[in-house]
C-alpha cells in the first residue's frame, strides 16, 4: 500500500469494537436450535439487532432487517473510512444489482420494483433516470461500456441472460482492475479469488447443463488465476479430472470435498458453503493486523456472510426446514 | 298422485305415447349415465395418478427452491427470475364427452429470445445458487403436466355434475313420472270401464222398459 497506514489508525479501532458485537457461533447456534421464526427472532433481539427487530412487525419480513444493517454497515464503514473509494468496491456488486434490475424492468416494461438495493454508490434515482433515457454518460466508463453493448445486444437477442452475465462480467473486470490501480492487495486478493470460485461453480452449472464451451466462455469471468482452458479442457471429460487438476492450487480442498458432494448427492450446497468459508479464511488475516484496510473489508465482509447467515437460519426456521438442513449450509463466521 | 286430466279416451291415447316416451328416455337415459360413469372413472383414476405424480415433483421443486431462497437474498432471488426466457400461449377448444363440453388445452411454449444458444435460465451465475437451476429444471418440466392436470381435473368436475343431473333425470323418471302415469292410464281405464259398464247397464235397463211397454 503506497499511503501510511497510519492513517487507518481510527477506522480500525472503530472496526475492532465493533467486530466483537458480530454474531458468533455460539448466537447462530441458538438461533438453529429455536423452535420457530419467533423464538430464533428473540434470539436476534438480544444482539445488536435489537432495534431493528424492535421495529419488525412480523417475522415474515425479516428481509428488511438485514437489508438496513447491511445499508447500515455500509454507510458506517464509507464514513470512517480514509480511502472510501477502497471501501466503496466492495457496494459495487450492488450498483450493478441495480443497473440489472432496472434494465430489465425496462425491458419488461414494468415500472414497480422495490427490489432494489438502496446500499450502492449510484443513488438509485439517478441511475433510473440514466436507464429511462438510455443516456448511461454518467456512469463509470466500464459500466456504460456494459450498458450501452447490452442496450445493443439485447435488441436483436431478447435474452435476459446476456444482461447478468454481461455486467457481472464487467462488474468484476472493475473491481479488480480498479484495486490492482490503488495497489490494494487484500481488495484483488479477495476478488481474485471469488472470480476463481465463482468459475469453478460455473463451470459445474454449465457442465450439468449440458452446454457447449461458446456457451461457457460467455459465463467465464477472466480476471481470475484459473483460466478459461483449463475449464474448457475440462468440459467434456470426468468430473474427477477437475478436482485432479486443482489440486496443487488454493483451491484443493473446497473442489475436492465440494465436487465429491456433488457427484454424491447431486447438490452443491458444500461447495458454495466452503467457497465462502474460504473467502472468510482468507480475509482473517485482518484481524491480526493493526492497521491497514484489511480489517474494514474483513468486516464488510464478515456482515455479508452474518446476514447471510441470519437469513439462512430464518427462512429455514419459518419454513420448518429440518436443523441439520440448516447447519449444513451455515457458513463459518468471521470472529 | 295422478295426474289430473279428463278420463277420455282421447286423455288416454295420448298418456299412453307419453308413457312410452318417458320409458324410451329413461333407458336412453340409463345408458348414458352408465357411460358417463365409466368414463368419469376412467379420468378420475388418471386425475389421481397424475396428480400424485405432480405433488411429489412440485414438493421436490419447491424444497429447493426454498434453499435456494434460503441462500440467496429476496432481492437477488428476484432479479434474477424478473426476466422470462419462455412464454406459453394456450388456446383452449372444447371437447365433446357424452355431450358434456370439457375444455381441451393445448399449448405452445415459445422462448422470448432470439438467440441460438440461449437457456431456459434467465439469470447469470454470479450470485446466483445453483440450487436455483434444478428447481427451475424441475418446475419447467411440470408446466405440460400442470396443463394436463388442470384439462383433466375440470372434465372431471363437469362430468360429476352432468353424472348428478343425468341420475337424478333417472330417478324422477323412474320413480315418479312413470309411476304416475301408469297410475293415470289405470284411473282412466278404470273410469272408461266403468262409465261403459254404466252405459251398457242403462242401455239393458232401458230395452227393459222399452220391452215392458211394447
Amino acid at each position: 500500500m503506497p499511503v501510511n497506514e497510519t492513517i487507518f489508525a481510527y477506522a480500525v479501532g472503530r472496526i475492532r469494537a465493533l467486530e466483537t458485537r458480530l454474531l458468533d457461533k455460539g448466537k447462530l447456534e441458538r438461533m438453529v436450535e429455536a423452535a420457530s421464526g419467533d423464538e430464533a427472532l428473540k434470539v436476534l433481539a438480544e444482539t445488536d439487532y435489537a432495534g431493528l427487530v424492535a421495529e419488525l412487525a412480523s417475522v415474515h419480513d425479516f428481509e428488511k432487517i438485514l437489508q438496513e444493517e447491511i445499508k447500515r454497515v455500509f454507510s458506517l464503514v464509507k464514513k470512517i473510512s480514509p480511502q472510501p473509494y477502497l471501501t466503496d468496491l466492495m457496494g459495487l456488486k450492488y450498483d450493478v444489482h441495480n443497473l440489472k434490475v432496472l434494465l430489465k424492468a425496462k425491458y419488461l416494461e414494468e415500472t414497480n420494483h422495490d427490489i432494489l438495493f438502496p446500499v450502492g454508490t449510484i443513488q438509485i434515482d439517478k441511475l433510473r433516470a440514466m436507464v429511462t433515457e438510455e443516456n448511461f454518460r454518467d456512469l463509470p466508463v466500464a459500466l456504460r461500456t456494459a450498458a450501452e453493448q447490452i442496450t445493443e445486444e439485447f435488441a436483436v437477442s431478447r435474452d435476459p441472460q446476456v444482461i447478468d452475465l454481461s455486467l457481472d462480467r464487467t462488474l468484476y473486470d472493475m473491481l479488480i482492475t480498479a484495486a490492482r490501480n490503488e495497489r490494494a492487495a487484500v481488495l484483488e486478493g479477495l476478488f481474485v479469488r471469488e472470480v476463481d470460485l465463482a468459475n469453478i461453480k460455473t463451470f459445474l452449472r454449465v457442465k450439468r447443463m449440458g452446454r457447449n464451451k461458446e456457451f461457457f466462455k460467455k459465463a467465464f469471468l477472466p480476471q481470475g488465476r484459473l483460466t478459461a482452458d483449463l475449464f474448457i479442457n475440462l468440459l467434456e471429460e470426468p468430473l474427477e479430472f477437475l478436482a485432479d487438476r486443482l489440486a496443487m492450487s488454493d483451491y484443493a480442498a473446497v473442489v475436492s470435498e465440494g465436487v465429491r458432494e456433488w457427484q454424491e448427492k447431486g447438490t452443491i450446497t458444500r461447495l458454495e458453503k466452503l467457497s465462502d468459508d474460504f473467502i472468510t479464511d482468507y480475509l482473517q488475516q485482518g484481524k491480526r493486523m493493526p492497521f491497514g484496510l484489511e480489517p474494514l473489508i474483513g468486516y464488510l465482509y464478515a456482515k455479508e456472510i452474518e446476514v447471510k447467515n441470519i437469513r439462512m437460519i430464518l427462512v429455514g426456521k419459518i419454513n420448518g426446514l429440518p436443523i441439520e438442513a440448516i447447519r449444513e449450509r451455515l457458513r463459518n463466521v468471521y470472529i | 298422485m295422478e295426474i289430473r286430466v279428463n278420463p277420455t279416451r282421447m286423455e288416454l291415447n295420448r298418456l299412453k305415447k307419453r308413457l312410452q316416451m318417458a320409458l324410451r328416455g329413461h333407458k336412453l337415459l340409463k345408458d348414458k349415465r352408465d357411460e358417463l360413469i365409466r368414463q368419469f372413472l376412467l379420468r378420475v383414476r388418471k386425475n389421481k395418478e397424475l396428480r400424485e405424480q405432480i405433488e411429489k415433483e412440485l414438493t421436490e421443486a419447491f424444497a429447493k427452491f426454498l434453499l435456494a431462497r434460503a441462500v440467496m437474498s429476496a432481492e437477488t432471488l428476484e432479479e434474477a427470475l424478473m426476466y422470462p426466457t419462455a412464454r406459453l400461449a394456450l388456446k383452449v377448444e372444447k371437447q365433446n364427452i357424452m355431450s358434456v363440453y370439457a375444455p381441451r388445452f393445448t399449448w405452445e411454449q415459445e422462448k422470448t429470445t432470439r438467440g441460438e444458444d440461449s437457456s431456459i435460465y434467465p439469470y447469470g451465475f454470479v450470485g446466483t445458487s445453483a440450487e436455483l437451476d434444478t428447481s427451475i429444471d424441475t418446475l419447467s418440466g411440470i408446466m405440460p403436466k400442470l396443463l394436463e392436470l388442470a384439462e383433466l381435473e375440470k372434465s372431471v368436475q363437469l362430468l360429476a355434475d352432468e353424472i348428478e343431473k343425468t341420475r337424478r333425470r333417472v330417478n324422477a323418471l323412474e320413480y315418479v313420472l312413470i309411476p304416475k302415469m301408469h297410475e293415470t292410464v289405470r284411473y282412466i281405464t278404470m273410469k272408461l270401464d266403468e262409465s261403459e259398464r254404466g252405459a251398457l247397464t242403462r242401455l239393458m235397463k232401458v230395452k227393459d222398459i222399452v220391452r215392458a211397454k211394447v
